[in-house]
């Protein structure tokens, strides 16, 4: 299935807004397959909105799914 | 209350003199007078806020100015909640201020946040941020978080009920505090003046809908700005179960917050040496083979990210598994799969800071 991947702060610098051809089932998935093509991730905190929703549990993903990948900002 | 000052805003439909009552009434405290504290402060004051504390330990330096616009060139080396105070009496003597020119730590956090009804935080560090959470957190204080890196902004508003009387606070969002220089800061890292400007003073605009109940504020809800393009993106926030709240003054004051999902210890290059000396020690060295400085390889074994998981993978025996890289990030990663691998049965620690903050700790270790 083909899903949207939208990122943001020090994470987009290395994953761009792109669309993506996944076999993941659920958010727990997705994650060990980003983790695997962008390595940069495993070290950092961060975390996933599905649909504009943040995943607090491993949820099913279905086609033309938005998942966002936020880092925390501390600047100010 | 002088009504002809805050005429046009009183006269706006949903508005009226109620809302400003309700402003004149408020106590906010501001904490960090920086790139973000500075405009919301300006807005605050001018809109009418009764009282409104600062509170920032720092001075102002040459580099604040770019975007700290309460302050001018004749300021530097001063206290910045001093000269932000006498700016702010000037444009609106009405507004009693409160100043707190000290750094707010886990000893003082709950007295000077108690005397307030919202917070404002505009810091510029996790530590800080992490702490005015959970404080907040424990006296349930509505929360106005601000942040920016790079040319994006985060906004959000914590412990403040929705319709269905549920509430989040930041380690819903973020469970565990990113260790340092896992997420570069705005002196690492830069950051365009107008941005703070722009997050700060929407961040304001929060304050101030949540303080006289108009609009729908940003109640469980993340909101992104990136000033490139532009573009806004809101998230809804819910509970998470991944972390344990604060329930007592005590357990904040010893930062007794347990984190189960925290895999690993990290630790400094004096533990690190402790720990070498035993048998069941193994020092792991997770940079790649040409880094600098190269370290004694009977001490700190090699073994490069890029082969980690299939030393993870291998039959470890040692108990103790210290990890190290060079700035304590990477290390933090192969800790993680460690724990994946063996779970509880061994203690995985990773050197926080890495080779780079202790430095001096390994030059006698040096080939």
């Amino acid at each position: 299935m083909e899903i949207e991947i939208i990122s943001f702060g020090k994470i987009s610098e290395f994953i761009s807004n792109q669309k993506i051809t996944i076999d993941c089932g659920t958010t727990d998935e997705l994650k060990t397959h980003l983790e695997n093509i962008f390595p940069h991730l495993a070290g950092m905190k961060y975390k996933l909105a599905l649909n504009k929703n943040l995943v607090q549990q491993n949820s099913e993903l279905k086609n033309s799914d938005s998942i966002a990948i936020m880092p925390p900002f501390s600047g100010g | 209350m002088n009504t002809e000052r805050y005429q046009r805003q009183i006269i706006l439909g949903g508005f009226g003199i109620e809302s400003q009552q309700r402003l004149t009434e408020a106590k906010v405290l501001v904490i960090g007078a920086g790139g973000l504290g500075c405009p919301a402060l300006q807005y605050l004051v001018a809109a009418g806020v009764g009282c409104i504390g600062i509170a920032d330990h720092d001075v102002v330096e040459l580099s604040n100015l770019q975007r700290q616009v309460l302050f001018g060139m004749d300021d530097i080396g001063l206290s910045k909640v001093e000269v932000a105070a006498k700016r702010l009496q000037q444009m609106n003597p009405e507004t009693e201020l409160i100043l707190h020119p000290i750094l707010i730590n886990r000893t003082n956090i709950i007295e000077i946040i108690s005397g307030y009804d919202l917070i404002f935080d505009g810091t510029d560090n996790f530590e800080s941020r992490y702490l005015i959470n959970d404080a907040c957190v424990l006296l349930k204080k509505p929360l106005v978080f601000a942040a920016v890196s790079g040319f994006e902004g985060q906004i959000a508003i914590f412990n403040v009920a929705n319709e269905f009387v549920i509430s989040t606070n930041y380690r819903d969002l973020f469970p565990v505090q990113p260790v340092a220089n896992e997420i570069p800061n705005c002196a690492e890292n830069g950051v365009l003046g107008v941005l703070p400007g722009i997050i700060g003073t929407m961040a304001a605009g929060e304050v101030i809908k949540l303080l006289t109940k108009i609009g729908k504020p940003l109640i469980n809800k993340l909101l992104h700005y990136n000033l490139l393009s532009q573009e806004q993106y809101e998230i809804n926030i819910s509970p998470s179960d991944d972390y344990q709240k604060v329930t007592t003054e005590a357990e904040l004051m010893n930062n007794n917050i347990e984190n189960p999902i925290q895999s690993y210890i990290e630790i400094d290059a004096e533990r690190m040496m402790e720990l070498s000396k035993k048998d069941s020690t193994l020092i792991i060295d997770v940079r790649e083979r040409h880094e600098f400085p190269r370290l004694n390889a009977k001490t700190f074994q090699q073994v490069p990210m890029s082969e980690f998981d299939r030393f993870a993978s291998s039959n470890i025996e040692a108990d103790h598994i210290v990890l190290l890289c060079q700035h304590g990030i990477r290390s933090v990663a192969a800790a993680e799969k460690l724990h994946q691998r063996y779970g509880d049965k061994k203690r995985i620690y990773s050197l926080k800071g890495g080779i780079a903050k202790w430095r001096n700790h390994f030059f006698n270790l040096l080939v």
